[in-house]
C-alpha cells in the first residue's frame, strides 16, 4: 500500500499479496511444534544429555578428573591388598572406588572425561530431565550417575566404509614370527 | 423542574465548573484536559435539549480532533508533569482576566436569564437530524459554503507556508 | 417488561458481549497467528486447545501489583485506561446485530460510534503523557499524529455509505444495503478498513507501540489490570471496527434465514473481518511513520474524497 502510494505499484501491491499467500499456505500445513512434556522429543544420536558411571569398570586412576576442564569431578578412592591367590605369591593391591560425583552445575558437556577414560567406564546418556530447584542438588554421587547406564544407547554402528576397528584388523593378522635369535648381541656380549 | 431541567442543570454545571478549572490550574496539560470535560459536557447539554447530532459532531471534531491536535503539541514542547511557574500569568494579568471573564458573564447572563424565563422549562425539541440538514443546506447553505471556502483557503495558505519553510509542500500534519 | 428491566437487560447484555467478544478474538489471534508462523499457539489452559488462555490471562493480570511510576502524574494516569475503554463499550453499544438486536438504537449511530472511537483515542495520549517515560511520551505523539491523520479518512468513508443509505443510523444503513454496494462502495471499504486497523494502532499500523524502538508505547509503564484494560480496549476495537465494516459494507444482518438469523450473519461476517485484520498483522511488516503519514494524506483521504463525490454523484442522479 505504501509503495503503491509511492507509484511503484509493480513492488507494492503484489509484495503484500505474496505476503498473504505464505501465511496462508503455512496456515493449511502441519505446524512444527514439538509438544514436549506430552511427546518425547526426537533426539539425535549421540544425544549429549548427562554422562552415565559404570562404577565396576572404575580403577580410580583419575584421569577424567585430571582432564576435566572445569574440575567438576570428585573422586576419592583407598588402596586395599588383595591376599596373594597362590602360596609364596605376592600381595597385590588394588584402588577401590570411594566416592564418584559429577558437578552438573558446572559441567559444560565436553565429553573428554568420556574419551580419556582407559577403562570405558563412562559414558554419554541422552536423558536430559535431571533439572533442580537448587544448584547444589547437581551434584550427583556415584548411585546416581550408576542409575542412568540403563539410559545408555548401544554403540552406534559404524559407517558402512570406515576401516575396521582396531581389534578386528589385529586379529585378522597372521601371527607374529618367532624372534630371530640375536645372533649379533650375543656375539658382541662374548667379546 | 422536570428530570430535563435537572440534567440541563447538572451539564451546564459541570462544563462551567471545568472550564474555570481549565483557566485556573496551573497544570498545563490538565487545563486540556479539563477542556475536554467542559466540551464534553456542553455535548451533554445539546443532548439534553434533543440536538444529538450536534452534541455527537461536539464530541467528534473537539474532543477527537481539536482538543488531540493541542495535547499534541503540548507534547512537543516541555510541559512538565506538576505545576508550571513559567506559564503562570502575573497577578496583573490575572486579575484582569477575571475582570474580562466577569464582564462576559455578566454580558451573556443579561441577555440569556430573561430569555430562560420565557422559554420555561428545558425541552427536547429543536429540527432534529433530518431538519437540521435540511436547514443547513436550505437556509444556511451560503454562508456555510463560504465558512468552507474559507476553511479551504486556510489549508491551501497552511500548505504554502509549510511548503515555504522546508522547500517542499508535504501534507504533514 | 418495564423500561428499568429493559435498561438493565440491554446494559448486561452489551457488557457480556464487550467482555466475551474481545476474548473470542483474542483467541483467534492466538490460534490463527501461531498456526500462519508453523505453531500451535497456546495447548494447556482449560484442557481443549487452550480455549481459556486469556480467562487465565486475566487472572494472571489481576493479580499483579498496580505500580504507578514516582514520578508520573497519578490521577491522569490512573484514569488513562478507563477513558481509553469505555468509549468502545458506548460505541459497542449503538452498533446493530439485527434490526431489533441492538444495545441503544440511537438515531444517529454513525456519527456516536465515530465520536465514540475519537475520544477513546485521549486515553493513550493520557497514559502516554501522564507515565512520565520518553518512550511513552514518543509513543502517545506517534499514537496521537496517527490518529489525526486516519480519523479523516474513516470518517469521510462512512460518510460516504451514509450518504448513499440517507441516514445516519446503522440499523438503517444495513437495511438500505444492497449487493450492489459492494462494488460501488469499495473504495471507501478499503478505506475504512485501512483507517480502521490504523485507529485501533494494529500492525501494519503499530509505529506508536513499536516495541523494538518504544518497549510498547503509551502504554509502557502500566501493569496489572490496568495494562490488562488497554489490551481489552485494543481487542474491544478490533470487534466494534470489525462489526461497523460488516454492518456498513457487507449488508449485516442480509443474507439466506436473514429473518431469524440475522444477527449470527453479522456476527459471522464481522468475525471474517476480524480475522483478515488478524491475517494483516501476521502477513505484513510495520510501516515507518513518514509512509504512515504519506498513506493517510496522499492516499486514503483523497480516495474517500473521490468516493464520497461518486457516491454523491450516483445518488444525485438516480434520485
Amino acid at each position: 500500500m505504501t509503495e503503491a502510494a509511492k507509484g511503484s505499484r509493480a513492488a507494492g501491491i503484489p509484495g503484500l499479496v505474496r505476503g498473504l499467500a505464505a501465511t496462508a499456505r503455512t496456515l493449511a500445513r502441519p505446524t512444527h511444534t514439538s509438544e514436549y512434556p506430552d511427546a518425547p522429543p526426537s533426539l539425535p544420536p549421540r544425544s549429549r544429555g548427562v554422562i552415565a558411571l559404570l562404577a565396576e569398570n572404575c580403577t580410580s586412576c583419575m584421569l577424567c578428573a585430571r582432564e576435566c576442564p572445569d574440575w567438576c569431578i570428585y573422586i576419592d578412592s583407598h588402596k586395599e591388598t588383595v591376599p596373594a591367590t597362590t602360596p609364596g605369591g605376592r600381595d597385590r593391591q588394588r584402588n577401590v572406588l570411594d566416592r564418584f560425583a559429577i558437578d552438573f552445575s558446572l559441567c559444560m558437556y565436553c565429553g573428554i572425561c568420556v574419551e580419556v577414560c582407559p577403562f570405558d567406564a563412562l559414558f554419554w546418556s541422552p536423558e536430559f530431565e535431571y533439572a533442580e530447584l537448587d544448584i547444589r542438588e547437581l551434584l550427583h554421587e556415584r548411585d546416581r550417575l550408576g542409575q542412568w547406564m540403563a539410559t545408555v544407547p548401544p554403540p552406534p554402528a559404524l559407517d558402512e566404509r570406515s576401516a575396521d576397528p582396531a581389534e578386528v584388523s589385529a586379529l585378522g593378522k597372521p601371527a607374529r614370527a618367532p624372534r630371530a635369535p640375536r645372533q649379533a648381541a650375543a656375539e658382541e656380549g662374548q667379546a | 423542574m422536570t428530570g430535563l431541567d435537572v440534567a440541563f442543570a447538572a451539564a451546564g454545571t459541570v462544563a462551567a465548573a471545568s472550564a474555570v478549572l481549565s483557566v485556573t490550574t496551573r497544570h498545563v496539560v490538565h487545563a486540556a484536559l479539563w477542556l475536554v470535560v467542559s466540551l464534553g459536557a456542553v455535548a451533554g447539554c445539546y443532548l439534553v435539549l434533543g440536538a444529538e447530532f450536534v452534541a455527537l459532531v461536539q464530541v467528534l471534531i473537539y474532543v477527537g480532533a481539536v482538543v488531540v491536535l493541542v495535547l499534541f503539541a503540548l507534547m512537543l514542547t516541555r510541559a512538565p508533569i506538576g505545576p508550571n511557574e513559567e506559564v503562570s500569568a502575573s497577578p496583573l494579568h490575572r486579575a484582569l482576566a477575571a475582570v474580562l471573564a466577569a464582564g462576559v458573564t455578566a454580558l451573556l447572563a443579561a441577555v440569556l436569564v430573561p430569555l430562560a424565563r420565557v422559554v420555561g422549562a428545558v425541552r427536547r425539541g429543536g429540527p432534529g437530524t433530518t431538519g437540521l440538514g435540511e436547514q443547513l443546506f436550505g437556509t444556511w447553505v451560503w454562508p456555510f459554503e463560504a465558512l468552507s471556502v474559507l476553511l479551504l483557503a486556510a489549508l491551501v495558505a497552511a500548505l504554502a507556508v509549510a511548503g515555504m519553510a522546508r522547500g517542499r509542500g508535504a501534507g504533514e500534519p | 417488561m418495564s423500561p428499568a428491566v429493559e435498561v438493565l437487560v440491554r446494559t448486561v447484555a452489551v457488557l457480556a458481549a464487550f467482555l466475551v467478544l474481545p476474548l473470542l478474538v483474542g483467541q483467534t489471534e492466538h490460534k490463527v497467528m501461531a498456526h500462519m508462523q508453523g505453531r500451535l499457539g497456546p495447548m494447556y489452559a482449560g484442557g481443549f486447545h487452550g480455549w481459556a488462555q486469556l480467562v487465565a490471562d486475566g487472572v494472571k493480570f489481576a493479580q499483579k501489583e498496580d505500580v504507578t511510576p514516582a514520578a508520573a502524574d497519578r490521577p491522569v494516569f490512573r484514569l488513562a485506561p478507563a477513558v481509553g475503554l469505555v468509549p468502545y463499550l458506548v460505541a459497542l453499544a449503538a452498533v446493530p446485530l439485527s434490526p431489533g438486536l441492538v444495545g441503544a438504537d440511537a438515531p444517529a449511530s454513525a456519527v456516536l460510534v465515530l465520536a465514540a472511537t475519537a475520544v477513546g483515542i485521549l486515553g493513550t495520549l493520557m497514559a502516554g503523557w501522564a507515565s512520565a517515560n520518553k518512550y511513552s511520551l514518543l509513543g502517545a505523539m506517534r499514537a496521537a499524529a496517527q490518529l489525526l491523520s486516519y480519523e479523516l479518512p474513516l470518517v469521510l468513508a462512512v460518510a460516504s455509505v451514509c450518504l448513499a443509505a440517507g441516514s445516519l443510523s446503522l440499523t438503517a444503513i444495513a437495511g438500505a444495503w444492497s449487493p450492489w454496494w459492494l462494488l460501488w462502495q469499495l473504495p471507501g471499504a478499503f478505506v475504512f478498513l485501512v483507517a480502521a486497523v490504523a485507529e485501533l494502532q494494529r500492525p501494519p499500523f503499530d509505529m506508536p507501540v513499536a516495541d523494538s524502538e518504544l518497549v510498547f508505547g503509551a502504554y509502557t509503564e502500566y501493569t496489572g489490570l490496568r495494562f490488562a484494560f488497554f489490551l481489552l480496549a485494543e481487542y474491544a476495537g478490533i470487534v466494534l471496527m470489525s462489526l461497523l465494516f460488516a454492518v456498513l459494507y457487507l449488508g449485516g444482518w442480509k443474507g439466506p434465514l436473514s429473518g431469524d438469523l440475522g444477527w449470527l450473519w453479522t456476527l459471522l461476517k464481522g468475525f471474517v473481518v476480524s480475522v483478515l485484520v488478524i491475517w494483516m498483522r501476521v502477513a505484513w511488516p510495520r510501516l515507518r511513520e513518514d509512509q504512515l503519514q504519506r498513506l493517510a494524506w496522499l492516499g486514503l483521504v483523497p480516495l474517500a474524497l473521490l468516493q464520497l463525490a461518486l457516491t454523491g454523484v450516483w445518488v444525485v442522479a438516480t434520485a
